[in-house]
Formats: C-alpha cells, sequence, structure tokens
C-alpha cells in the first residue's frame, strides 16, 4: 500500500468540505480561503484550489462576484448558495458520522 | 547582462528575465494541458494565474524590479506542477489526450520555402525534404504538372499552427513530454534569432 496515495485520497474529500466550511461563515477572496487551509494543512500545493472552487462553482454550491480591489485589479469573492448550504450540512453530518465510526473503531 | 521581457500576468504587468519567462511559459502551457479535459479550464488558469501574479508581487521591492529564474522556482513550488496538483488530488496523472500515432499531413511552416508542403510531406513520410523538393522541380519542368499539383496540395493541406499539430505532423503522440520538448526547442529557436 502507498501511503501517500491513501493520505491523499484522505484530503481529496476533507478539502472540498473544508473550502465549503470556510466560505459558510463569510465570503472569501481565493487567497483567504488558501491562507486558512495552509495553516490548518490541509492543502499541500496551492494550485489544487482552483479546479476544486471552479467545480464547486458549476455544480452550483457557490457563486461569485467580483469586487474591486485597491491594490490591483478586481477580485473575485466567493459565497455559498442556498444549495451549497444545505450540501454542507450534509458532510456536517457524514462528517461526524465518519469520526464517530472510525473511533469506535480505534478504541475497541 | 540579461534581456528581460515584458508580461501581462492576472492583470499586472511585470518584467521578467528571460530564462524566468522560457520557465513560466512552460509551466503555464503544461497546466494548461493538464486542465484540458475540464469544463471551465479556462477560468481555472485565469484564477491560476491572478495568484501567480499576486506571489509575484510579494517578491518586488524597490530595489528588485525584476522576476527571476529563482522567484518562478520557488513560485512554482507553492503553487504545484501538474503531478502535485493531481497527486493531491488523489488522481493518478493520466496522460492528456494523448492520441498515440495520431498522425496527420500538414504543411510546415518552420522548415518552409516557399509554402512548407515538402517540408510538410518530409515530416509526414520522415525523409528529407529535399528529396520532395528534387521529385516536385523535376515534374515542374516536365510539362508543369509539378506547379499544379503544388497549388492543389498548398490548398488542401492545412498548416501545422499548434505545437500538437506540429506533433501529429510527424506522428509522434501528443502528450505532455512531446510538447514540453517542442516547446523547448521553439524557444531556443527564437533566443537564436535574438541574438543575431
Amino acid at each position: 500500500m502507498d501511503l501517500e496515495n491513501t493520505k491523499a485520497q484522505m484530503r481529496k474529500g476533507i478539502l472540498e468540505y473544508c473550502i465549503l466550511s470556510v466560505l459558510s461563515r463569510n465570503s472569501c477572496y481565493a487567497s483567504d480561503i488558501i491562507k486558512e487551509l495552509k495553516e490548518a494543512e490541509v492543502i499541500v500545493v496551492e494550485g489544487t484550489l482552483y479546479p476544486l472552487l471552479t467545480r464547486q462553482k458549476n455544480a452550483g454550491l457557490l457563486s461569485y462576484r467580483w469586487e474591486e480591489s485597491q491594490q490591483g485589479p478586481p477580485r473575485k469573492y466567493y459565497e455559498l448558495t442556498t444549495d451549497g448550504r444545505s450540501h454542507l450540512a450534509d458532510l456536517d453530518k457524514s462528517w461526524k458520522e465518519l469520526v464517530e465510526s472510525v473511533n469506535r473503531i480505534r478504541t475497541r | 547582462m540579461k534581456i528581460t521581457v515584458s508580461i501581462n500576468l492576472g492583470g499586472y504587468s511585470f518584467n521578467i528575465d528571460e530564462d524566468a519567462y522560457a520557465e513560466l511559459k512552460m509551466y503555464l502551457r503544461n497546466l494548461e494541458l493538464h486542465f484540458a479535459g475540464e469544463e471551465s479550464s479556462s477560468e481555472i488558469l485565469a484564477d491560476i494565474e491572478t495568484r501567480m501574479a499576486e506571489l509575484f508581487r510579494a517578491k518586488l521591492t524597490g530595489y528588485k524590479q525584476v522576476i527571476n529564474i529563482g522567484d518562478v522556482h520557488e513560485t512554482i513550488s507553492v503553487l504545484g506542477t501538474p503531478e502535485d496538483i493531481s497527486d493531491n488530488e488523489g488522481t493518478p496523472t493520466r496522460e492528456k489526450f494523448s492520441s498515440p500515432g495520431y498522425h496527420r499531413m500538414y504543411r510546415d511552416p518552420d522548415h518552409r520555402i516557399i509554402g512548407g508542403v515538402c517540408s510538410g510531406m518530409g515530416a509526414y513520410w520522415n525523409i528529407d525534404p529535399l528529396i520532395v523538393r528534387i521529385i516536385f522541380i523535376a515534374l515542374a519542368f516536365g510539362g508543369g504538372l509539378g506547379i499544379l499539383v503544388y497549388l492543389i496540395l498548398y490548398i488542401v493541406i492545412p498548416e501545422a499552427k499548434t505545437t500538437a499539430q506540429k506533433i501529429e505532423m510527424k506522428g509522434e503522440p501528443v502528450n505532455i513530454h512531446n510538447i514540453k520538448d517542442s516547446v523547448k526547442k521553439e524557444f531556443n529557436t527564437v533566443r537564436k534569432k535574438m541574438k543575431f
């Protein structure tokens, strides 16, 4: 078994969940999301975030608006849609179940 | 002394060293290939370019006004190569649209004398274009048939414009490695031309 591959598989699902969680608090600029994900060490290379954001946007979970910036060109601010919120609620539930299940097995 | 190139990245303008520019161009081209199958791939690329511009700007100060190759390497390691990105996504790197042996005849604009018909045929059959040229010239003297055939072929055969087409012309599989090689070759020719 390839340890790195297993870790990558674990992170993959979690990353999508984390992006939605970050955005559930307030709308964010992509670089703010990156900063938070990096601090929490759930993302390794930044390039991973952008395809995920676009996929989630295409799936109707996110939307974005352009906002003027004082330092340069307008920035894209992402926010959750209503669909995104219910999607996140589902993920919250399954995350809790998952943690419980894993803990039950680990502490047996 | 070094030559610098001026680029527009994510709406900002940068002066960048020539070697750093080559590296950056190759990286962006690889990303483009990596996301080629994706819906809204151009949007993903634009987002990445915007982020790249931000990272570059953080590297510039009043004293340092040019992006060098070290900056490009650091930025690439922060953003990740296509391989890193797919590792992180947990999907194995696929060879994008590699159509093995997909072989088409194109006119070769890089080695042309008139319209690139003979050089294209040479590349297609992997023979010296000189042989094709001699046959055409011989036909041209024998009643002008060569000229007519050449004109028809010129109209019928498309020109190899993109890197992928140039690789297809030679019948090599179009994948990331071949494209990387050809881009490198293209860049070196341009650089040689600039020196003279």
